[in-house]
């Protein structure tokens, strides 16, 4: 409870402007969220229920778009190379990046100052300006249309957005802590293992967990990187999406959209205090 | 680990140097944190961009996808001729004018709603997260199907008060304005959760007193919230910033640059250019002429942005 809704409950009233404030963020709230909705409603309906005006509310439901749509467009193999990839890189970044957070938070490193500004400039690297040369690099090398390759390009975004976010929740926590550990006799890596990552658990899990959205997510190096054996759902949705020879094919774009977007959700959801709270200080501390 | 155990053998057998091992037994302990970052982005960060700069200075052949022959700055000259690549900085100049301030104004005034104290406030809080966690191209297919001038919902609504059929995605400006829509109908619910925490942390004190002295809300707005607000404002901005400089997938699901080149914001226009039209050595000089504007405009707004902080 706010102090300021706590003067208004002990003063006994609750202004107009009070309920007003309530019922527009209701309102935003449902302007936010209709797309969504309406995304998931149309998944579950007959083109016939699609293409209709007025739109329908009301209709029978069918599930008929997945179980046709899903095989067709090898949606399962697709979903597994974006989980592997995404996961993959997250888990990379994690550990990298939480390591390079630690140093620029509590090691003295010559240059530490030089180096976080250059993450921070690093994060305002235009992904195009990487895609070419990835590209040809991966065909040389024999290693285009794979797992590892999406799963490095993703690293060049996920270790600085990592490293910042867990630079500035390393330097909240107290610095007796692994100094203590370090006089009993550990070292600094053994501190950071020992100590310090476990008191983080919460930290690094919606890092963690939100680098895993962006990966889930991202489309500019899936499109250049892949194009048969390791495409990811969001290359299949701009497929889908951008088909101009057989028309907007609704039922199976909300049908994979519906698909792509559940599983982030309910990830999301889980962790929604963390997340919050890794958003505000990822943004705010410096 | 293995490293900083040879180091100490190393020490024992050497009991003079001891000092010395141990100074570098302390700067490798010190960099082992650093080192897999650093090794990582120096793979995939730092050497693309530097073989992106050496394409845009060579012919790129195309049998051997390798660059060949040093052509000084013609790559950078055909692409500073070109009108396309003008237009689309120009585009991509006018979605973050029209997006940005929109979305930061959006999302601190949603904040400001939805902290209103009530039941739900929590739920609406954590609804807030769907459209955030919506991958972007998701979103732009979805939108497309909302705004299609024939079977979507919006123009069936529009209808009902009289208004439209509008055909959002055919005319050059309003394909701009849906672009913005989306982009903004993406982004907003972020900034909105960066609010909503900080909000939360204003000291109320600051504004009772304010009220008692008799200041309006006004007066409140201008003099106490927005500079208290300010270091975060300036941050989200910043964040904000990053990603939108970056914009892609929307615009390719969306309007895919379109019509014409109305949307075609600079990413989507050298993405085009390089893996549609081939042009790879004349894409890598576009991409370097973007790095170099992308860097130097986050430079000068993080600047602002402390200053703006020590400011207040």
């Amino acid at each position: 409870m706010t102090a300021a809704s706590s003067t208004a409950v002990r003063r006994g009233k609750f202004p107009t402007g009070h309920y007003l404030r309530i019922a527009g963020g209701v309102i935003a709230c449902a302007f936010f969220l209709f797309p969504v909705f309406w995304m998931v409603l149309t998944s579950f309906k007959m083109p016939r229920d699609i293409f209709t005006t007025p739109p329908t509310l009301f209709f029978t439901p069918t599930i008929e778009t997945y179980t046709s749509y899903i095989w067709h467009a090898d949606v399962p193999r697709r979903m597994l190379n974006t989980v592997i990839v995404a996961c993959g890189a997250g888990l990379l970044s994690i550990v990298a990046g939480s390591m390079a957070g630690y140093a620029l938070a509590r090691v003295k490193l010559r240059g530490a100052a030089t180096i976080g500004a250059l993450i921070l400039l690093s994060r305002g690297v235009p992904p195009i300006a990487l895609a070419v040369p990835m590209f040809l690099v991966a065909r040389r090398l024999g290693i285009a249309d794979q797992h590892i390759t999406l799963i490095l390009a993703y690293c060049t975004f996920l270790i600085p957005y990592v490293m910042w976010l867990m630079r500035s929740f390393f330097k909240s926590l107290p610095p007796e802590l692994e100094e203590s550990a370090m006089l009993d006799g550990c070292t600094r890596f053994g501190a950071f293992v020992r100590i310090i990552v476990p008191i983080s658990m919460p930290g690094l899990l919606s890092t963690l967990i939100f680098s895993i959205i962006l990966a889930w997510e991202e489309l500019l190096f899936a499109l250049v990187l892949t194009n048969r054996f390791a495409t990811t759902i969001p290359v299949a949705i701009a497929g889908i999406a951008g088909d101009s020879v057989n028309g907007a094919n609704w039922g199976a774009l909300t049908a994979v959209g519906t698909l792509t977007v559940i599983p982030v959700v309910i990830f999301a959801l889980l962790v929604q205090k963390w997340l919050i709270k890794g958003l505000a200080d990822g943004a705010t501390k410096g | 680990m293995t490293r900083t155990r040879a180091m100490s053998t190393d020490e024992a057998a050497r009991p003079k140097t001891s000092r010395m091992w141990l100074g570098i037994k302390d700067f490798l302990s010190r960099w082992t944190f650093m080192t897999p970052a650093a090794l990582l982005l120096l793979a995939t960060l730092a050497y693309p961009i530097l073989y992106t700069i050496q394409i845009s200075f060579s012919e790129l052949d195309l049998g051997s996808f390798t660059p060949s022959g040093f052509v000084g700055w013609d790559n950078y000259l055909t692409v500073l001729e070109d009108d396309r690549f003008w237009n689309a900085l120009r585009v991509t100049g006018i979605y973050l004018v029209l997006a940005l301030p929109l979305q930061m104004a959006l999302g601190f005034g949603i904040a400001y709603l939805i902290n209103a104290e009530w039941r739900w406030r929590g739920v609406v809080r954590a609804l807030f997260i769907i459209p955030m966690v919506v991958a972007p191209v998701v979103a732009g297919g979805v939108w497309r199907m909302l705004l299609d001038p024939l079977w979507g919902v919006v123009n069936y609504l529009l209808g009902l008060i009289g208004a439209g059929p509008v055909d959002w995605l055919g005319d050059p400006v309003l394909a701009m304005v849906t672009l913005v829509l989306v982009d903004t109908w993406r982004w907003t619910p972020f900034v909105t959760l960066i609010a909503t925490a900080a909000l939360l942390a204003l000291p109320q004190d600051v504004f009772e007193a304010a009220e008692i002295d008799g200041a309006n809300w006004w007066i409140k707005f201008k003099s106490i919230a927005i500079p208290l607000l300010m270091p975060v404002i300036a941050a989200t901005f910043i964040v904000r910033w990053l990603g939108a400089v970056k914009m892609f997938d929307i615009a390719l699901a969306t309007t895919n640059g379109g019509p014409g080149h109305a949307t075609s914001v600079i990413n989507l226009f050298i993405y085009e250019e390089a893996f549609r039209s081939l042009k790879f050595a004349e894409s890598s000089a576009m991409a370097v002429i973007v790095l170099i504007l992308t860097m130097a405009l986050t430079a000068i707004f993080l600047r602002g942005a402390k200053k703006l902080e020590d400011m207040y």
